[in-house]
């Protein structure tokens, strides 16, 4: 039943959070303690977060500015950038070597001029496939084409992709259909019914509840999770269960 | 209806988009309204420019479902000498209560002279017309402190709020200088703290939720509204109360 109050009846991992400033745009959340009063403010309880200056300016800067972002209690886990540079490369080998290595995100591969093929991946990508590390890849920010074929040579690597919008509405089924390793994001997906469409033809273990904050605000995805023919089950999977076993936790 | 208040969505279309998912399934349509309490769906169709075959479509969708929802009529003024007969045709025939205009299928800013004819039918009328407002020249809300005082009778009801922060800044502007201006809640933008800043700045009794179904689906649209920080008051307003009250229905 519809109230005029909402708060999830399963436990809430965010798979796609963005801390601090953006070089062109201050993020209306400032602090650490500032996330988590809006994590509490919707009932999530723990978030995968990377950061903001890795998503057009630093991979290796941005990593190491989210260490400060980082807390005690673990609700908050870092998510490390990449692009295929050396540097960058040994910087994500060196955090997985103190196993501090859950998942990486690709850096954008359209500002950085490299589209997304093996000639200029398959180093990063090898590597990832061979210690099993997942990858999240904004689909904002690599073409279609380049995302299937490429992935394709890489069966054993499970990617996530991320902030498909309703104008990926046409390549969002393909992409399931040829990358059966490929988790989709949701923060982003709005096209009427498509979540309960995706779960009949996917199923379930193939979403996962993301809400891109800052860019978007954390509720009304999860709202929308909660208003669907999602059973307990799968609403679980879809909000914080697919992502824990990606996640190895 | 969410806790006893009737839930009225301002923004939505008859027509289909397949690039972009949007279906006018009203199965689906009514799905997801059901799914979220919303008992009734303003519906426009904006794919002809001559009115006629726009309004006489979205007749024939409502006609299945009166209870559920209410036409808006549609006329451009790319085909001016089609507009005044249309208007009378889809108000005093149809019986719709309200009017659509989307100034990006034509060449001219909604303040500029082709389009007052529309203004001068519905102010003797005492109308509400809703806009597609966004950042770009033809659409920007700055233009309703042109119209709002020289058609005092006319609600102009700015689409998306203006969609973009500084494209808002205007709308809200506007609202707060004329109390013939209202603000519409529907955006792929579902930027943190965006309903709280409308509420707060321009009043809860001028601010309209609004979905873009089935464009989009209603119900992380909704979730903007019932996640959002402020008052269950100002979200009865929101939800319905002023919707009722413009249209009165």
């Amino acid at each position: 039943m519809p109230s005029l109050s909402f708060s999830p009846r399963v436990p809430v991992i965010d798979a796609n959070v963005c801390v601090g400033n953006h070089h062109t745009e201050p993020s209306p959340c400032q602090s650490q303690v500032q996330l988590l009063d809006e994590m509490d403010h919707h009932s999530i309880n723990r978030a995968v977060i990377y950061h903001a200056q890795t998503e057009e300016i630093s991979p290796t800067d941005g990593n190491r500015l989210l260490e400060s972002w980082l807390d005690e209690g673990e609700r908050l886990m870092p998510q490390w950038s990449v692009t295929p540079t050396a540097d960058a490369l040994a910087q994500i080998q060196a955090l997985h070597r103190e196993g501090r290595v859950q998942s990486v995100r690709l850096h954008n591969t359209q500002s950085a001029g490299l589209p997304f093929r093996a000639w200029g991946y398959d180093t990063l990508l090898s590597w990832l496939s061979e210690v099993g590390l997942p990858l999240w890849i904004p689909l904002m920010d690599v073409e279609p084409h380049d995302l299937i074929t490429t992935l394709q040579a890489y069966p054993d690597l499970k990617t996530v992709l991320l902030g498909a919008h309703y104008t990926h509405t046409l390549v969002v089924r393909p992409m399931l259909d040829t990358l059966p390793n490929a988790w989709l994001e949701l923060s982003r997906y709005e096209p009427i019914g498509e979540v309960e469409s995706l779960k009949r033809q996917y199923g379930a273990d193939r979403l996962i509840y993301g809400s891109w904050y800052p860019r978007y605000a954390m509720g009304p995805i999860l709202y929308y999770l909660h208003h669907t023919d999602l059973n307990d089950d799968e609403l679980q999977m879809v909000c914080a269960g697919n992502v824990e076993k990606l996640l190895g936790i | 209806m969410i806790d006893g208040t009737r839930v009225i969505d301002f923004h939505g279309h008859v027509g289909r988009w397949e690039q972009y998912g949007m279906n006018d399934d009203p199965a689906r349509m009514l799905h997801a309204m059901d799914a979220v309490g919303i008992d009734v769906s303003c519906l426009f169709h904006i794919f002809h420019p001559d009115g006629t075959t726009s309004n006489d479509l979205t007749a024939k969708f409502i006609a299945r479902h009166p209870d559920r929802f209410v036409g808006f009529a549609y006329v451009s003024p790319t085909m001016p000498e089609r507009m005044l007969p249309e208007l009378e045709r889809a108000i005093d025939k149809l019986r719709f209560p309200a009017i659509k205009l989307y100034p990006p299928y034509t060449p001219w800013p909604f303040n500029q002279a082709p389009w007052h004819p529309i203004y001068e039918f519905a102010n003797k009328r005492g109308l509400t017309i809703i806009f597609h407002t966004d950042h770009l020249e033809n659409n920007r809300p700055r233009y309703f402190e042109d119209l709002a005082p020289m058609y005092p009778n006319v609600n102009f009801v700015a689409g998306h709020s203006g969609n973009s922060p500084e494209a808002r800044a205007e709308a809200i502007a506007a609202v707060q200088k004329y109390p013939n201006v209202f603000l519409e809640t529907c955006s792929t933008f579902r930027t943190p703290g965006v309903i709280e800043q409308l509420v707060e700045e321009g009043g809860a009794d001028r601010v309209l939720f609004g979905s873009d179904v089935p464009l989009m689906d209603p119900r992380p649209q909704i979730g903007k509204i019932i996640t959002a920080r402020i008052s269950d008051e100002a979200k009865r307003l929101v939800l319905g109360g002023n919707a009722e009250r413009l249209l009165g229905i």
